[in-house]
């Protein structure tokens, strides 16, 4: 069953984890709909485990509703079980069986609902070849790699066969090139399926790459949620851009608009600026780093260069405060000399936010 | 593994001394387990080897021996998965559903372990006997209390706690709620994850609870004696005790020695089993995921919580409460009543003679829990030299060694010289718990991180600084928590005393045994009283010590 309807995969409804002034999340309204990856972004300890274990039925909310694929498996006088919900569950730590070899662990859904053990076997070891890794049946935990343990924890969940996939930080313990693979991997499969997913992840260039939408979680609560798109160009609070990605800050005062943009006053310069519309007065302006560039109307000095390869980061001082801009190739000025910048476009955030985030 | 690699670092830099001491210590730890372990086996054994399969038979033959066997082992095979099945179930009940309390319940399901085992089952004939408690209370008494009903019961009883132990440590180690989680999101019902992942993984711990319950049921004592022996239910370890302590014909000297010889067979072929069957190995495949947590979704689990609180209640509660007003009442038969009440048998308990007795303990429990740490530090400093690790082994073997056939050996070789004296009873002792001073100190020695003492070293300190100033503070709770349990266990030991005590040397256990037999309940019961509250005065700090660890 994929879904009946237009009603959403899932659907939390002012959901609340845990008791007392600080509850681990708090009246939390996510929806996902059919064939969505849903990102969850968050640092450690922003409950993004325990509203995937909420969801999928290890824990029970303190408040709030729960409904999958137009059933509630969670609300008054209604409860249903983990293994009664259509859903399948890939771990951050992958939790496979030490007892069993892959093709018995993968066979185990099967199993549950009823297949014969040759059946079951038989479509387990089918799924393994279709990922690639049938050669692999026979191994057990302790015989293979980190990515080889967490392509089996991935085979296992699709053979649940699911409305909903909840992926638990998924690749947060492979290496970076692992990573991007399995990251291929889990969104090809889970595309193949057609059914929807949420995706636990602290790494913003993962949420970013693998999400429909992105939800911005900071201590149980959600800050923002939005399009890859929209999540970094237009980040709600300085909390939300640092999180999503490198970014700057700096005074600007704007003055007025122009046809070009916004026309606002930089560290005693004028420049105009795209993509932004505000009234006058002074605010908090965020950069990012492919926002700005060496060369153009403003001053400052150059404080540091990173070189990193395809492209170089660079930390100019100006009066405005400090400015990470990125140029491409190797550096081409050195700490310490007076360098010239321009800046293409900002996104501002008020004041008032800029407080509020700082928290 | 890394920890191996990791231990070695520590041993290299730390413990390694120089040239001239280096066969100092090898020499001391191979002196002291040859004449505390080497010298007794063997007496023991080439006194079994000098009857002769006729003697063997011979012994069994008569009637006494044939029966005592077959009642141990039938009660060793009743009483192990009668305790492995609660001790699971209790686990379950406090490690994986969401039970209100579950510091308070995890502490009592551990404390009868502090209860020993003769005392428990004085209480429970106060308890559940006739004219006890709830004899005066209801009417009702335990049908077969004094024989094997009351005997395979209390054993069940006290042999929960160490299954209990055995398998949370199985859960913590091998079976992380994450993987009950990912077979419930597989589609396993809650009773399926427990069959298809919970209980496979834990069969070593399973295997290893089995053998060491079958082991302490077989040696047990202090039940069968007291609960047994009234009633003519005569095990291996009575028919030891009885034929020492009560006969003096050659006969029974010879059927001692068999049966001696046969626990320790029996003993070593069933750790041999354990060990075939992975259990005392087992590879810790920890995934590494967060523990804690409910592997189930619940509600606040209060059925499961109020069952284990009454088991404790039945089991422990009530016949300690028993216990207690016997202690105080003014002769056995009347209602424990304040009309009935008196101090009266304190005063009597407290008699020259138990004060002897209570000095006896206290001196051989210190001193067996200080040479148990001086020696298993030796043996844990010689972690690098093959022969070290052989001596270290053979200490763990030895504790497997049955207290009555240990107490049989010891007296074959030393009785000669030291019948009657302390030190007799200490030799048997420091064999027996030679082991949990050199485990615990080798767990945390090897729970060290390298870096903490290569820092020490790093910053300038010796190796002698580096000892004194970060291992020995680190270690500290370790030791302590050592200490502590060997001083618990040598008060209220009785098999070995009650079999190498002289009239100059009886412990307080032996007292209250010899009370109990002569059939002077109450006086026997305050002695009872006295005894646990020495055994709590220690205790009481070794759970504080746990309870700051696991928190």
């Amino acid at each position: 069953m994929n879904g009946r309807g237009h009603d959403p995969v899932l659907d939390c409804r002012a959901l609340t984890v845990g008791y007392g002034a600080e509850p681990v999340l708090s009246d939390l309204d996510l929806t996902v709909a059919r064939a969505e990856t849903v990102a969850l972004l968050g640092p450690s300890g922003s409950g993004k485990t325990t509203l995937l274990y909420t969801i999928a039925g290890f824990l029970r909310p303190s408040s709030g509703e729960i409904w999958i694929a137009g059933t509630p498996v969670h609300a008054p006088g209604q409860e249903v079980p983990p293994e009664a919900r259509d859903v399948g569950v890939v771990f951050q730590h992958y939790a496979l069986w030490p007892h069993l070899s892959a093709v018995e662990t993968v066979a185990y859904p099967f199993r549950r609902i009823g297949m014969a053990e040759g059946e079951a076997r038989r479509r387990a070891q089918a799924l393994l070849e279709t990922m690639g890794i049938g050669e692999l049946a026979a191994r057990r935990p302790a015989e293979l790699s980190g990515g080889q343990q967490q392509r089996i924890g991935l085979a296992r969940a699709l053979a649940r066969n699911a409305g909903l996939y909840l992926f638990d930080e998924p690749t947060a313990h492979l290496d970076a090139a692992l990573r991007t693979a399995l990251q291929a991997e889990v969104v090809q499969r889970r595309g193949d399926a057609g059914a929807a997913a949420l995706y636990a992840t602290h790494d913003a260039g993962e949420a970013l790459a693998v999400a429909d939408r992105v939800v911005l979680l900071q201590g149980g609560r959600i800050v923002q949620i939005g399009s890859p798109a929209d999540i970094y160009e237009r980040p709600v609070d300085v909390w939300a851009a640092r999180l999503t990605g490198p970014a700057s800050v700096i005074e600007v005062d704007v003055t007025g608009t122009s046809p070009r943009g916004l026309r606002m006053r930089v560290a005693g310069d004028d420049v105009v600026v795209s993509d932004a519309t505000a009234a006058p007065g002074r605010y908090m302006a965020l950069v990012r780093p492919d926002w700005a560039a060496l060369g153009g109307p403003l001053a400052g000095r150059m404080m540091h260069a990173w070189y990193r390869g395809p492209h170089t980061d660079y930390r100019v001082q100006t009066a405005a405060g400090d400015v990470v801009l990125r140029g491409s190739g190797p550096p081409r000025a050195r700490p310490g000399e007076p360098v010239d910048w321009r800046l293409d476009r900002v996104h501002l955030i008020n004041v008032e936010d800029h407080g509020r985030s700082e928290r | 593994m890394s920890s191996t690699g990791r231990s070695s670092g520590v041993e290299r830099t730390i413990w390694t001394a120089g040239p001239p001491s280096r066969w100092i210590g090898p020499l001391a730890a191979a002196a002291a387990f040859v004449l505390v372990v080497g010298v007794p086996l063997y007496e023991l054994s080439s006194a079994g080897l000098a009857l002769g399969w006729a003697g063997v038979a011979d012994a069994f033959g008569r009637t006494g021996a044939a029966r005592a066997s077959f009642n141990t082992l039938w009660t060793a095979a009743v009483v192990t998965p009668a305790a492995i099945a609660a001790g699971t179930a209790a686990a379950m009940v406090t490690e994986r559903s969401a039970v209100p309390g579950r510091r308070p319940l995890r502490l009592v399901v551990l404390l009868s372990l502090f209860i020993p085992p003769f005392v428990a089952a004085q209480s429970w004939a106060s308890a559940y006997g006739p004219s006890g408690l709830v004899d005066d209370l209801l009417g009702v008494a335990l049908p077969g209390i004094y024989g094997p009903v009351g005997v395979v019961a209390l054993l069940i009883v006290d042999a929960v706690p160490l299954a209990y132990i055995i398998v949370v440590g199985g859960l913590a180690s091998r079976a992380e709620p994450d993987l009950e989680r990912a077979a419930r999101a597989s589609g396993a019902t809650a009773w399926q994850a427990f069959g298809t992942v919970t209980l496979p993984l834990l069969k070593p711990a399973l295997t290893a609870a089995g053998a060491l319950v079958f082991i302490t049921t077989i040696n047990a004592f202090g039940v069968p004696a007291i609960l047994g022996l009234p009633g003519g239910f005569v095990t291996v370890t009575t028919r030891i005790y009885r034929d020492l302590a009560f006969a003096a014909d050659p006969a029974s000297f010879t059927r001692v020695v068999v049966l001696a010889v046969s626990l320790v067979v029996v003993t070593l072929v069933t750790v041999g089993l354990a060990d075939v069957l992975g259990a005392l190995k087992g590879p810790a495949t920890r995934t590494g995921a967060p523990p804690g947590g409910d592997a189930t979704a619940g509600r606040r689990a209060w059925a499961p919580a109020a069952a284990l609180w009454a088991y404790a209640a039945i089991t422990g509660g009530v016949p300690l409460v028993a216990l207690i007003l016997t202690s105080l009442t003014r002769a056995v038969g009347l209602a424990p009543v304040p009309a009935n009440w008196t101090l009266e048998n304190y005063a009597e308990a407290v008699s020259a003679q138990s004060l002897e007795a209570l000095t006896n303990s206290l001196l051989l429990a210190v001193a067996a829990a200080t040479v148990a740490l001086l020696l298993g530090g030796l043996l844990t400093s010689l972690r690098r030299h093959r022969f070290g690790r052989a001596l270290g082994t053979s200490a763990t073997l030895t504790f497997a060694v049955p207290g009555s056939a240990l107490a049989v050996a010891v007296l074959l070789a030393y009785g000669r010289w030291l019948r009657d004296t302390l030190l007799l009873i200490l030799i048997a002792y420091v064999a027996k718990f030679w082991a949990f001073g050199h485990r615990a100190i080798a767990a945390s020695v090897e729970g060290l991180p390298p870096e903490l003492p290569h820092a020490a070293r790093a910053s300038g300190a010796g190796a002698g600084a580096t000892l004194r100033t970060v291992i020995l503070p680190l270690l500290r709770p370790a030791l302590v928590g050592a200490w502590l349990l060997v001083f618990v266990i040598a008060v209220h030991e009785l098999t070995m005393s009650a079999l190498l005590y002289g009239p100059g040397s009886r412990t307080l256990a032996v007292t209250i045994l010899n009370a109990q037999q002569l059939g002077d309940i109450t006086v026997t019961s305050a002695l009872a009283v006295l005894l646990l509250l020495l055994v709590l005065g220690a205790a009481v700090p070794l759970l504080l010590i746990g309870w700051r660890r696991s928190g």
